[in-house]
């Protein structure tokens, strides 16, 4: 059982020529179900514009004070995070808002993450996906970050032989990397793209080694640190294909730093202020606020995936 | 434990129910074994997961960042020696919106992340690159062949010192030479007499005769004793650093001015934006300033934006989509392509390449015309009427200039109007002159339109200047020139000067990288001026600025200025005859105009005509090439017309690159010293305005170094450019390094000796009881805990101790637990005003520019706003687009820097793995182009579209095709960050054995070296005869089809 790796939903953060096409049958498809928004169903295809001005609907988020007053979202973010962790993790709910008005496109999230996790060539957690929207000169730019949905209803975790991959009850979809045997059947149920598959491969081989003259082994140290998803401690080292290589993989809103009281990565670097996380089970909560917004949307809502990522369009 | 049952009841299908339904052929027997090892997992995560070891503050250090000149400060955590992870540090304003309170304990901060971008957090890629240099390298071959073979560290600084026939051993019988023959004039005394004494020659004040009788004995010290105003042969010595900052800045002239004697040491700031600094700097006296983007209510960012890169995304990003969703805050963006920035303004101008200047005229005169300027603001003459009006600012837009030969020369004295004195200007106060007092009791205010004569001289006020300046076109004109609808600039003037001073200009490469960059600046900050918005909150400002490090305030410790025990006089102008008058140079006794290259009295760093006049040997001949973190060969238009320069020692006698890979111009060295990354080493960068409160950033060492650790006078300490100054230096037995190196501060033997210091004054601040708190003895253990993974040679606590005074050790290691010192957000407004101001006139005509000839024709600068298009080094209009029918503009991505940053796989080859040619639909149709199709740049200076790399080979300029709706027709664009020839992309030979290159670190293109050459000069780019930037944006290409090679 192989599937070659050209056949893998890769997600591609540039956009080609061709998908641009793709995405115009999309939007295409958007504007049949914004005709149903209007009746009450809430929808919005991956990849497509918002075609709805910026300004026509500004949900008035914590007002933006100038001066001494002003609070910093992610210090409210990290207190009610702390307040969530008090609470036993059934009681808890842990959801993502991303205000794709406020998304610059700036890609710090899909680095901070790669970086936070080590990721290898080929895995990518938090793709950030760009359209350009209008003819010249009426164009906009619309960006789409994409995180795991972490879904109520994920179609990735009943396909998996070993059941290697569910959600736990804090909402949270994780993979077991130590029962995960690769098979990747998970990546091809994903509707939205979330998980790719380890190769096993490095960025800085084998040219790392052709240079090793110049400077020597220390320099990649990184690619073979240890890493802390799921709270354990794990090395991709070459030549030793013990997991997470080998492994399908995916993002899990940084477990391993939410529960030691810190946001995960995207969250803490997104430098327009989009990304938004916390425990909707506090109706306290700054994400809960946010998804009571009238810019509220998830993505491919019809097929009743129930995400935990909601989008302000 | 219930954690199964509910996993099944989520999914609607039970393990075992999946079980019996799959046609899975893996085997049941080893779902059976892994099963147990499943449940196990779930119940090893029902309670919370481990502890995170990144977290600990026991691996976390704080420090700041280089990826880009916006030095975020950077929280590291660390893993066995190497940084794993980077953030924002949560102390900083530039990362944590607002920031933590400075007292905040390490501990309690360890859990809080802040924001940094894609170049930020790839710099574990930087440190972590393979293709960083360990050793020093001699070459092997002739310059740029690659052939390498390591030397001793000792060997080497033997060799550079002492000279000879250092290539003797390939077969190069020639001499090369070395900086004890270089290092000519050692007596200060004699060189401040000979400095001043030549100085008067120049200026024709002393004759040549007299002087040489005077210094008959020491004529040989001289470059040329027939024009001893070029100064000494130590000049010979040139240190040209791409990027260095403060503290490494300040070290870089205590080497080369100080101790060396040489008044070349130049940073690379005309390649970035310098036009815009001297814009900002003629006007103001500040060279920077930037919008309160908290309290805005309209920006027009102007060949920039808050998304990609300016000073920085990091900072300013959050700033803008914040006020923009609260419906606070629009914006509006100048620029060919739709940036980030563009594409989610309020509204977009396309403008045509190169007419920036041309569109800020015609907004002035929009804006003049509806009479939407702040007049009451504009008529305040001087300090007192200003404040009479709380204004912290004024003008001289009422002042009257004197019109010489149709010239605006001069501001007319109140002694020539015959009102008052020789030191005071003048103006016309409802048609009566008045005099402009310097005094705070006496406010004057003046007419703002003055056409007149007074005392038989013409005069017009500067107001009036503009007006007929910008007058000087129908929007018609005006409408051809930019390529813009003028119902779209009516909007966004009216919008600019719809909000009193909330709403500001903000610009920077795009608008000033142009042979008019300097009045193209100056129009953009007199659209400011017309508002009059400096030091509003919601206005320009100038940001917190920071505790001085190198001294010299009440409460320093340190003063860098006074500690240098036998300072040289800078004798003799720069090689690049920046800040130097052509005028008062013996060679203009000479030769008068034209003089042979251009001479730059507003500018500095003045990068890409540094080689060409080494090379050429005007006004006189450079010995050696110290490069340092610099690749002006792919980084400066036309770079590589230096190429042949470098390869030829008898044009660089002598060429030492500092450098952590071998870069595009490091190749072509003698010599390379490997340098470390930033977070092997120490620097106190400065903060951008956009900070509004006080701020002192430190770089310290965070990570093992990778480099050779090496003995200097008996001390181990890494490879890296401090390492190579102090071995140089006392090698030379220099004053300033060594024994008794800091007057009454003790010696300089190691890095911390200098930067210490630095730490110290900020530790002590500017004022009396200013001073930081000590550490406790809890913070003192982090401190060395947090850097148990250094080795001696970096860390050792005794030597650091050493460097400073003991009673300021704790407040040092307080500084250094946070990564620098940073004031509190409550400290950033006053009222309805900026708490940190600039509080001085605007200079709306400039006397010194107007009074200032251009030095090939000898024709005045203009001294106020104005657009003249595009012109040559003379002043002489640039042809049109002939045959090439594109304006290439360049760009950056927010995932890179300009030539540093292909090392990083996560950020430059993971997220996007090449660069193409942005090209609107009309243009590809035209050419026959389409979307990802090959194609070749062409223009002018380059029409084969291959750049010649000399020993190096060829670069074919081939990339893609994109085509976009977010380019306006006629322009194609392409981003920097590619198109590496080295810097690990190719291979090099280092011993013998080849190493090969990493190929996709070649992929794209670098457009640079399609760019124009100026048609006077020929070796060098299009260059601001004012500002000095190097022109980017003023060439004209085409693109035909290519196929890959």
């Amino acid at each position: 059982m192989r599937i070659d790796k050209e056949d893998l939903p890769v997600p591609d953060p540039e956009v080609t020529a061709a998908n641009r096409a793709q995405n115009a049958i999309e939007r295409g498809d958007f504007l049949r179900k914004a005709a149903m928004l209007a009746a009450g169903t809430c929808s919005l295809a991956v990849g497509a514009a918002a075609t709805v001005s910026r300004r026509e609907a500004p949900a008035r988020v914590p007002a933006q004070p100038d001066g001494a007053d002003l609070d910093n979202p992610l210090e409210r973010m990290r207190r009610e995070l702390e307040r969530a962790l008090r609470k036993p993790m059934e009681e808890r709910k842990w959801v993502m808002v991303i205000d794709r008005q406020k998304c610059i496109g700036c890609k710090a999230c899909t680095v901070s993450c790669a970086v936070e996790n080590d990721l290898p060539p080929g895995v990518v957690y938090r793709p950030v996906t760009e359209d350009e929207v209008g003819q010249f000169p009426h164009v906009r730019r619309v960006f789409l970050p994409r995180p795991c949905m972490q879904c109520e209803k994920p179609p990735c975790t009943p396909v998996c032989p070993v059941t290697a991959t569910y959600r736990r009850p804090d909402g949270v979809v994780v993979v077991d990397y130590d029962i995960c045997i690769g098979c990747r059947y998970c990546l091809n149920a994903c509707p939205y793209n979330a998980r790719t598959a380890d190769f096993g491969e490095f960025f800085t081989e084998p040219a790392g080694r052709e240079a090793a003259g110049l400077v020597g082994e220390p320099a990649t140290a990184y690619e073979h640190r240890a890493t802390f998803e799921y709270g354990k401690s794990r090395r991709r080292e070459h030549g030793k294909e013990r997991s997470p290589m080998g492994n399908a993989r995916k993002c899990h809103f940084c477990l391993h730093r939410v529960e030691n009281g810190m946001l995960p990565a995207c969250v803490a670097t997104c430098l327009g202020g989009a990304t938004l996380f916390g425990d909707y089970g506090d109706p306290a909560s700054l994400v809960h606020e946010l998804v009571g917004s009238t810019r509220v949307t998830r993505l491919k809502e019809d097929l009743g995936t129930e995400p935990s990522v909601f989008y302000l369009a | 434990m219930n954690q199964p049952r509910q996993e099944k009841q989520a999914d609607g299908l039970s393990r075992r129910e999946f079980l019996g339904s799959s046609a899975f052929v893996g085997g049941m027997a080893a779902f059976a074994s892994q099963l147990v090892g499943c449940r196990a997992f779930r119940e090893m995560n029902s309670g919370a997961i481990g502890s995170y070891a990144l977290a600990d503050p026991k691996n976390t250090l704080y420090t700041t960042c280089l990826q880009c000149h916006l030095a975020c400060p950077i929280k590291v955590r660390v893993w066995e020696g190497t940084p794993a992870k980077l953030t924002g540090s949560p102390y900083s304003p530039q990362n944590y919106l607002p920031h933590l309170p400075y007292e905040t304990s390490p501990d309690q901060a360890a859990p809080a992340d802040g924001k940094l971008d894609v170049k930020g957090q790839s710099g574990v890629q930087t440190y972590g690159d393979p293709y960083r240099l360990r050793r020093v390298l001699k070459r092997q071959g002739p310059r740029g062949s690659n052939k390498w073979r390591v030397v001793e560290f000792n060997q080497f600084i033997e060799e550079v010192v002492t000279g000879g026939k250092l290539f003797a051993e390939i077969g190069d019988e020639r001499h090369y030479p070395g900086f004890d023959e270089v290092y000519a004039l050692r007596d200060r005394d004699l060189a401040r007499r000979m400095a001043a004494d030549a100085k008067k020659v120049g200026a024709g004040t002393m004759t040549l005769a007299a002087f040489k009788q005077q210094y008959s004995a020491d004529l040989d010290k001289l470059i040329d004793p027939d024009h001893p105003d070029l100064g000494p042969k130590n000049n010979g010595f040139v240190f040209q650093a791409g990027r260095i900052e403060h503290g490494r800045k300040e070290l870089m002239k205590w080497f080369t001015h100080d101790s060396f004697g040489s008044n070349n040491a130049y940073e690379h700031t005309t390649i970035c934006e310098q036009s815009h600094h001297i814009a900002f700097k003629q006007m103001t006296g500040k060279t920077h300033m930037k919008p309160d983007l908290l309290n805005c209510e309209f920006v027009l960012f102007w060949g920039t934006g808050a998304f990609s890169a300016n000073f920085g995304l990091t900072c300013m990003a959050e700033k803008v989509t914040t006020g923009t969703i609260s419906g606070r805050l629009k914006t509006a963006v100048v620029d060919p392509r739709l940036s980030n920035d563009a594409g989610k303004a309020d509204w977009w101008l396309p403008v045509k390449p190169g007419a920036d200047g041309a569109l800020a005229q015609w907004m002035i005169r929009w804006i003049l015309e509806n009479k939407r300027y702040d007049a009451r603001y504009l008529a305040n003459a001087n300090k007192a009427a200003a404040q009479a009006d709380h204004e912290p600012t004024w003008t001289n837009a009422t002042h009257l200039v004197k019109i010489v030969d149709g010239h605006p020369l001069q501001r007319m004295t109140a002694a020539e109007a015959g009102v008052g004195s020789d030191n005071e200007f003048v103006v016309s106060h409802r048609g009566k002159l008045l005099a402009v007092a310097d005094d705070p009791k006496r406010p004057v205010e003046g007419d703002l339109l003055v056409d007149a004569t007074v005392n038989g001289t013409k005069v017009k006020s500067a107001f009036q200047l503009l007006w007929d300046e910008a007058f000087g076109r129908t929007p018609d004109q005006y409408a051809r020139i930019t390529g813009l609808p003028p119902r779209l600039v009516e909007e966004v003037a009216r919008e600019l000067t719809s909000h009193g001073k909330r709403a500001a200009v903000d610009m920077y490469r795009g608008a000033v990288q142009h042979t008019d960059g300097f009045h193209t600046g100056c129009a953009i900050v007199t659209l400011n001026m017309l508002i009059g918005n400096f030091d509003w909150k919601g206005g320009l400002q100038v940001g917190g600025g920071h505790w001085h490090e190198s001294g010299g305030k009440a409460a320093s410790i340190y003063n860098f200025k006074k500690m240098h025990p036998a300072k040289m006089p800078k004798f003799g102008p720069p090689i690049s005859r920046e800040k130097s008058r052509y005028e008062d140079s013996s060679l203009f006794r000479d030769a008068g105009y034209p003089a042979k290259r251009p001479w730059y009295p507003f500018t500095g760093n003045l990068y890409q005509e540094i080689i060409p006049s080494f090379a050429q040997g005007y006004p006189y001949k450079g010995r050696i090439l110290f490069l340092h973190k610099g690749t002006p060969a792919l980084a400066s238009p036309a770079g590589d017309k230096v190429i042949g320069m470098l390869e030829d020692p008898a044009k660089v006698p002598l060429f030492i690159s500092s450098d952590i890979v071998i870069g595009e111009t490091t190749m072509y060295a003698d010599y390379i010293v490997p340098d470390v990354t930033y977070f092997e080493r120490w620097a106190t960068p400065h903060a951008t305005p956009d900070v509004p409160t006080k701020t002192s950033k430190v770089r310290q060492p965070v990570a093992k170094p990778l480099t050779e650790e090496v003995e200097v006078d008996g001390e181990r300490m890494p490879l890296c450019l401090e390492t190579f100054l102090i071995a140089v230096a006392k090698k030379l037995n220099m004053p300033g390094f060594g024994r008794g190196a800091f007057v009454g501060h003790g010696d300089f033997h190691r890095s911390e000796d200098w930067f210490l210091k630095l730490v110290a004054n900020i530790a002590v601040g500017d004022k009396a009881g200013e001073r930081v708190p000590d550490a406790d003895d809890a913070e003192l253990a982090l401190f060395r805990q947090a850097r148990r993974h250094l080795p001696p040679s970096v860390f050792d606590e005794t030597k650091w101790k050493r460097a400073v005074l003991p009673e300021l050790w704790r407040k040092v290691v307080y500084v250094l637990n946070r990564g620098g010192r940073f004031a509190s957000f409550g400290t950033t407004y006053d009222g309805e005003y900026m708490k940190s101001r600039f509080g001085k006139a605007v200079h709306l005509f400039m006397d010194d520019v107007a009074g200032q000839r251009n030095s090939l024709s000898g024709k005045f600068f203009i001294g106020y706003p104005a657009y003249r298009g595009q012109y040559d080094s003379s002043g002489k209009p640039l042809d049109g687009e002939g045959a090439y029918s594109l304006a290439l503009i360049t760009f950056k991505e927010p995932i890179g820097g300009q030539s540093r940053t292909i090392s990083n796989y996560w950020g430059n080859i993971a997220l996007k793995n090449e660069n193409a040619f942005v090209l609107n639909p009309v243009d590809a149709r035209r050419l026959g182009l389409a979307d990802g199709q090959l194609a070749r740049l062409r223009s002018t200076a380059n029409p084969q579209g291959v750049v010649d790399l000399g020993n190096g080979g060829q670069k074919e300029l081939v990339a893609k095709v994109a085509v976009s709706e977010g380019i306006r027709p006629g322009a194609v664009a392409v981003s920097w960050h590619y198109g590496h020839w080295a810097y690990g992309s190719a291979d090099v030979i280092v011993n013998g054995r080849r190493i090969v290159g990493d190929r996709r670190r070649a992929a794209g293109i670098c457009p640079n070296h399609a760019m124009a050459v100026d048609p006077i000069l020929k070796d060098v780019c299009l260059t601001d005869p004012i500002g000095g930037s190097a022109s980017f944006n003023d060439t004209f290409v085409t693109l035909t089809p290519a196929v890959s090679s």
